[in-house]
């Protein structure tokens, strides 16, 4: 055998092992790689992670559509393995921002980070893209996997036949019809709680508070803290306040349906009885009645006598 | 020569293929941190009309059963809401009974596993405490929640031994179908693992204990250059203890961490655990569960407050250093992951 050959079954071996060697990397995709859509076409377009069998717990990025070709009709997070948002998707300028973690980390082929309902404006080619991604394993350290993408192309034709080419080679999916939201499930349940660190807002106190809508998401909340004040819209941390913590605050979470769960939370630091000014009110008002009663009872009952 | 490069080609080809097929993680559940986990969860679920292992019956699926082979003379078998044979409606002879009421079905998880004895289980729905229970002295346990609306959950479990130290999260994605009961069984907590040293020195030995299922086998890996794996039996109380020769190890940081096996089940791996290998022996002060540096509040959990407070944080100039877990100047998306990993609801 030549030195020759020799080297080239030294090379195989390695080309070889490189192939076969598997390489972790986490992929976000959407589930359709291309689209064949009409105009005012509304289609749901869903952002899933492959964690290709790494335990990611937080991952963030970006989704950018041709803001021409498409209009953003809803975000759709109800059922997201995202646990806690950082940046709660939302659109600005043709991007959808997101951030979030999965306490304990999430493995799965296909995790659903969100759903995206877009209207197509008009006729023409596009491609809804992901950006800048970036997906961490839940290591402790923060340690950044590897991350592959799959965008979605777009063709889009007017109201009646194709007016652009379709997507040659490709196998254009044309997209099933958009799903009502007919959720009428509240919120889930959740227990608000309360607390003050140095850290944030100068030690005073505040309120924390999360829940999840597995039908259409959860829309916003809204915090009450004095029985006769309205509910007031609310992110959380929330700074109270009434930062004596002696009354009741309300919470009301809101999805996007417009179901809504109020949980109450107690007082963390209630009056003594004798500080609730409030008895002193009443007794002194049955005193007053009492007192009035007695006379006009005395009153009727000499006037009874009398006659 | 020739040959000898043949056969290094087949290593090579076959070692990658089946590392290829090691990796392939498919319905596996993981631990914190931990390697692939061996164990397999069961989820079945009461009301999809399918008798599945561990039901007599589900909804109209009654496996072919019938009140005459229950040894009653007629009537109508039918199914609980439990996946239990209803036999009320059967007759022994005689008139028949009247009809039932309408119960509306409930939508419920029920978790089952193994932990450590009489040890405080916490099981948390969407990272947030949803129940905790406290294990049978064979270390098993259940949990049942209800009042949930049909959709995907990740669900997470985690144990306290007897010293306070915690396992590592087992966390566990279930997709919960409304007005069914769903049955999580098999989950099997990971050992708890603390060491006696922070540095030992070298040759002289290394305490790795912890805790979990009576009489188990417990696997040790030390991890330097080289991995060990020594095994160990877990007392009738759970307890472990592995004396580990140090002498084998290089002077530099090491790792540990753990894994129990029984009657074929195998949990994840523990929690990982540093220790240095040096010139001195140098006691463990404190808990590796104190003085965590990601409870921003140090209310000794890590929840939804600490992530409130590093949210608040997020992406603001000059963070306190409390809220800045990996010390770079900023609350980004790295010390959130850093909190998630060491989360306890």
């Amino acid at each position: 055998m030549t030195k020759i050959q020799k080297l080239k079954i030294v090379l195989a071996a390695c080309l070889l092992s490189f192939a076969a060697i598997p390489v972790f990397a986490a992929e976000i995709f959407f589930d359709a790689k291309t689209r064949e859509l009409k105009v005012n076409q509304l289609f749901e377009v869903g952002v899933f992670i492959n964690t290709d069998g790494e335990s990611i717990n937080a991952v963030e990025g970006k989704i950018v559509f041709p803001e021409k070709l498409l209009k953003l009709k809803e975000i759709r997070d109800g059922n997201s393995i995202v646990n806690f948002w950082i940046e709660r998707p939302k659109v600005s300028n043709g991007e959808v921002l997101f951030s979030g973690i999965t306490p304990g980390g999430f493995i799965d082929k296909q995790g659903l980070i969100f759903s995206v309902v877009f209207q197509a404006r008009q006729a023409g080619r596009g491609s809804v893209e992901i950006r800048e991604i970036k997906a961490l394993l839940n290591d402790g350290k923060g340690t950044a996997t590897n991350t592959s993408i799959s965008n979605l192309e777009l063709v889009i034709s007017g109201p009646t036949p194709l007016e652009t080419p379709s997507l040659t080679g490709q196998a254009a999916a044309t997209p099933p019809p958009v799903v009502e939201n007919k959720d009428t499930d509240l919120p889930e349940t959740f227990e608000p709680m309360v607390a003050s660190d140095s850290a944030i807002f100068d030690g005073k106190y505040f309120l924390v508070f999360a829940t999840q809508d597995k039908g259409s998401g959860i829309d916003h909340y809204e915090v009450r803290e004095k029985f006769w004040a309205g509910f007031v819209t609310a992110a959380s941390p929330y700074l109270l306040q009434n930062q004596r913590l002696d009354k009741k605050i309300f919470v009301k979470a809101i999805d996007k349906n417009g179901n809504e769960r109020i949980v109450m939370l107690p007082p963390q630091k209630p009056l003594p009885w004798y500080r609730h000014y409030a008895i002193f009110g009443i007794l002194l008002v049955l005193i007053v009645v009492g007192f009035l009663l007695k006379k006009l009872w005395s009153r009727h009952f000499t006037k009874n006598r009398e006659l | 020569m020739k040959r000898k490069i043949y056969i290094l080609i087949i290593f090579i080809f076959f070692s990658s293929f089946f590392r290829g097929e090691l990796f392939d993680f498919n319905h596996k559940v993981f631990a914190a941190g931990a390697a692939a986990v061996q164990a397999t969860i069961k989820i079945t679920i009461c009301g999809n009309n399918i008798k599945e292992t561990g039901e007599q019956c589900d909804g109209s699926d009654l496996n072919g059963v019938t009140c005459s082979s229950q040894g009653f003379s007629g009537g109508t078998l039918s199914c609980s809401a439990s996946c239990d044979f209803n036999l009320s409606a059967c007759t022994a002879g005689g008139g028949g009974g009247g009809g039932g009421g309408y119960v509306a079905p409930i939508t419920s998880v029920v978790f089952s596993g193994r932990a450590y004895p009489k040890s405080a289980v916490t099981l948390l729905k969407d990272a947030q405490i949803a129940a905790t229970t406290v294990a049978g002295a064979d270390a098993n346990f259940q949990i049942s929640i209800s009042g949930l609306a049909g959709g995907n959950y990740i669900f997470s479990v985690y144990s306290e031994d007897n010293k306070g130290n915690r396992s590592s999260l087992l966390t566990f994605p279930v997709s919960v179908t409304s007005g069914a009961t769903t049955n999580v069984s098999g989950i099997f907590v990971a050992p708890t693992i603390t060491v006696d040293k922070s540095e030992v020195k070298r040759g002289d030995n290394i305490a790795i204990f912890g805790q979990s299922v009576p009489n188990s086998e417990v696997t040790i890996s030390v991890n330097s250059d080289e991995e060990f794996f020594n095994k160990t039996k877990a007392d009738a109380g759970g307890a472990y203890l592995y004396n580990f020769d140090t002498s084998v190890l290089e002077i530099a940081q090491h790792f540990t961490k753990s894994k129990a096996a029984q009657n074929g089940a195998i949990s994840s791996f523990s929690k990982v655990i540093g220790f240095a290998v040096g010139a001195k022996n140098t006691l463990t002060q404190v808990p590796a569960e104190t003085a965590m540096k990601r409870d921003l509040n140090n209310d000794q959990r890590v929840n939804l407050i600490d992530f409130s407070i590093a949210a608040y944080w997020y992406k603001r100039s000059s963070p306190p250093a409390s809220a800045d877990l990996n010390s770079d100047g900023k609350v980004d998306l790295i010390d959130f992951s850093i909190m998630a990993f060491y989360w306890t609801g």
